[in-house]
């Protein structure tokens, strides 16, 4: 422990539950500085959201269990110390910002906490002021945070705790739901603010998007430390079972022998191009077998959505054929969901038609629609309400009448769900829950299967899963069609992009050929992937993709 | 402007002749004194939406009052309901729901008590939202969920995540306030509550005209 210790964690062992089996985190110590940008990673459920909320007391004043072992905080012991008196030193940013905002304006968020702390007027506007100069959102003072993007509603979150001027800010996977302008936005502020002599904690395991700006990564796993260091000493390292994909560029640079090693394309500057490399980390895409294309299972003629006095969606045209594989990109707001609620029925053309099989889906009721397009939602607690997972996956066939028991079988299979589906839905985690939505979407045999965000907030080992599933339900022919921001995985998943902007279709090509195009995709604010990036500099003079 | 205080005792007084109203001509009148309220706010759409929802229960009111009376009480208690409800409609849709918890904590309502109260309204908006996604969620997957028999049976599928996800959302809204720091005591409030002698003014001018029209005009 040094001078500079802002928090220490003394064999920490933590239990949710008395008579759980396994302790949640397993004796750790820990010393975190007040000018550490520490990334603490990990697999889904390795214990990282826990330990965070021992910073600030939430564990184990607000959540109970057992604990042995303790948090000191500036001082304090958070097992003698209550979250009232925690909560201006370590400041905490959960993972959903919807249910932290509870008040009409943002102005009132941030005055919330300078109020609990007692403050007089002048510094309580002193602070307000300051807080929302310091997070860029002085424009948005008296707008209603449910209103705003995902990435305004970080900020202002992050700017209620900067009020709050607390030693430390913790966040808890900030960029799981954010579209990449907005992780942007999000990282910067978080640069500024350690610049600026804050201690920043982020618990992520998308590392390309957090382990750059980190002078620290700590790994949990199964609820223990096992890596603690710099990102460019540990992620080179990282042990398969961790769960952790380290960022191209450090995977790169560990394979050309560099050190230290990079976590950033920009850092392979120097080094000897090696295209090869690039496809055997990350393997394209099999070139599409040419042939006649079949019949579309969905045509979308010319969709045009005009609500609330403004165009949702512009003259949009596709076509998405059966074994085809297609992603929808775009930036938060515009109008990939729109369009995908228009392939379901859920909301009606205004002008243009949409296909479905050959049919005109505008005469087609929602519910009967669900016989053709399959759609998995983002959250799938909206749906679920039957005891098991079993039930759960039967249902949306025995309401169309189209049960097919062998084709559920084949599904729990391919969904690896036989281990838990005598479960309740709910006890699932976070990853399982998608997996039983998939299946749900798929159990009547729809023409289409339509997935709303399928990696938001999930980590590598889902996704690599994921890509598995989706190539084995394109191989028996399955129409797919995936809306996204996250582009590495489009990238690794899909043949085709439909570039959307402002409720337009910009662009109807392979990812390669959008990306390729600097001007289109600022128009729809979004960055090519890493690996597009280096492999377009390492590509050999003449060659253009 | 009046404190938020105020506006609530004032509606309450309101509310109260409307109940005290027998005579339907004037139920009408006071009902069309709250219409020109909503129309000066701006809100007539919303109110319109509102007014959907609340009719069924309104029609149920002057159904069962009618069946245990008579026609023209029945349909008073109809008028009666909706226009108090709308009363309530008018005072909501003018006072920011923290300004009136606080105002309230000032004369004395424990702040737990007052936050509970406004956290509740503010996220009425958002469990409207929720309602909507579950719904959307399930009609996707083949499951009806209008309103009509065939629904009837659905109706654990959007009970179910609604009442489940209603109990994630309150803990962690719950977490998220003590983070910040809503379990600390010396609370201070940025704005200062004060009830001045138009308030006094309105609320005794208020209170003797419904004592007035209520004893001489309406009943």
């Amino acid at each position: 422990m040094t001078d500079n210790t802002i928090i220490d964690v003394r064999g920490l062992t933590y239990r949710y539950r008395r008579e759980a089996p396994h302790p949640v985190l397993q004796n750790i110590s820990l010393q975190i500085d007040r000018n550490d940008y520490l990334l603490i990673t990990g697999r889904s459920g390795s214990g990282k959201s826990t330990l965070c909320r021992t910073f600030n007391g939430l564990i184990p004043h607000f959540y109970g269990g057992v604990l042995s072992g303790d948090v000191v905080v500036d001082g304090h012991p958070v097992s003698r110390t209550a979250v009232a008196d925690l909560f201006d030193r370590v400041g905490m940013v959960f993972q959903n910002p919807d249910v932290q905002l509870f008040c009409r304006t943002v102005e009132q968020e941030i005055v919330f906490g300078l109020e609990s702390l007692g403050l007089d007027r002048p510094a309580i506007e002193d602070r307000l002021g300051t807080a929302l100069e310091a997070a860029g959102i002085d424009g948005l003072r008296q707008r209603a945070p449910q209103t705003l993007s995902g990435g305004e509603k970080h900020l202002v979150l992050i700017a209620a705790l900067l009020a709050l001027r607390p030693r430390v800010i913790v966040l808890d996977e900030p960029f799981a739901n954010l579209d990449p302008a907005n992780v942007l936005r999000v990282r910067s502020l978080l640069k500024k603010l350690h610049g600026d002599g804050y201690g920043i904690i982020i618990c992520e395991h998308r590392l390309s998007r957090a382990a750059p700006d980190a002078t620290r990564v700590v790994v949990v796993h199964q609820g223990q430390i096992v890596a603690d260091g710099a990102p460019d000493q540990i992620l080179p390292q990282a042990d398969p079972q961790w769960g952790l994909e380290a960022p191209l560029a450090t995977r790169i640079g560990t394979a050309l022998g560099l050190t230290p090693a990079p976590l950033v394309i920009d850092e392979l500057e120097g080094a000897a191009p090696q295209p090869d490399l690039i496809d055997r980390l990350e393997p394209p895409l099999p070139e599409a077998v040419g042939g006649h294309p079949p019949a579309p299972a969905i045509a979308v003629e010319h969709l045009g959505c005009h609500a609330a006095g403004r165009d949702l969606l512009k003259d949009i045209s596709f076509t998405l054929a059966p074994g085809e594989c297609i992603a929808v990109v775009g930036a938060n707001g515009a109008g990939k969901t729109t369009l995908l609620r228009h392939l379901i029925g859920l909301q009606r053309p205004t002008s243009g038609r949409i296909r479905v099989n050959g049919h005109d889906s505008a005469r087609i009721p929602v519910s009967d629609l669900a016989r053709d397009v399959g759609l998995a939602f983002q959250n799938p607690d909206n749906q679920f309400f039957r005891f098991t997972v079993d039930q759960e996956i039967r249902v949306g066939p025995e309401a169309l009448g189209k049960l097919e028991s062998a084709w559920i079988e084949e599904l729990v299979a391919l969904f690896q769900l036989a281990d838990f589906r005598s479960k309740a839905p709910y006890r699932l985690s976070g990853g399982e829950k998608k997996r039983v939505a998939f299946a749900s979407a798929l159990a009547a045999r729809p023409a289409v299967l339509a997935l709303d965000e399928p990696t938001a907030g999930q980590d590598f080992e889902f996704r690599r899963n994921l890509r598995i599933f989706l190539r084995q339900m394109q191989a028996r022919g399955q129409a797919i069609l995936i809306v996204t921001h996250d582009l590495t995985f489009a990238e690794r998943t899909t043949s085709r992009w439909l570039l959307m902007a402002e409720g337009c279709l910009l662009a109807d090509a392979r990812p390669e050929q959008i990306m390729a195009d600097t001007a289109l995709m600022a128009r729809a604010g979004l960055e090519a992937t890493d690996r597009f990036r280096l492999a377009r500099r390492w590509q050999p003079k003449g060659h253009h993709a | 402007m009046l404190d938020p205080r105020t506006k609530l005792l004032l509606t309450l007084a309101y509310g109260t002749l409307i109940a005290l109203t027998r005579k339907p001509e004037w139920l009408l009148a006071q009902w069309a004194v709250l219409l020109g309220a909503v129309l000066a706010m701006g809100q007539f759409k919303a109110y319109l939406r509102w007014l959907a929802m609340l009719a069924p229960m309104a029609l149920f009111f002057g159904g069962v009052t009618w069946w245990s009376t008579d026609l023209p009480t029945g349909r008073s208690a109809a008028v009666s309901l909706i226009a108090i409800t709308t009363a309530f409609f008018v005072f909501f849709a003018g006072t920011d729901p923290e300004d009136l918890g606080n105002s309230l904590v000032r004369a004395g309502l424990p702040f737990p008590v007052a936050f509970v109260m406004t956290a509740a309204l503010q996220f009425a908006p958002v469990l409207g939202r929720k309602t909507r996604s579950v719904i959307e969620a399930q009609q996707a997957r083949g499951i009806v969920l209008k309103p009509g028999w065939r629904a009837f049976k659905n109706y654990p599928a959007l009970l179910t995540p609604l009442l489940i996800q209603s109990f994630q959302m309150a803990d962690a809204l719950a977490e998220a306030m003590e983070a910040r720091g809503f379990g600390r005591t010396g609370r201070s409030f940025r704005k200062v509550y004060r009830m001045g002698v138009l308030d006094w003014l309105a609320i005794i001018g208020g209170w003797a005209a419904v004592w007035g029209l209520a004893t001489f005009v309406v009943r």
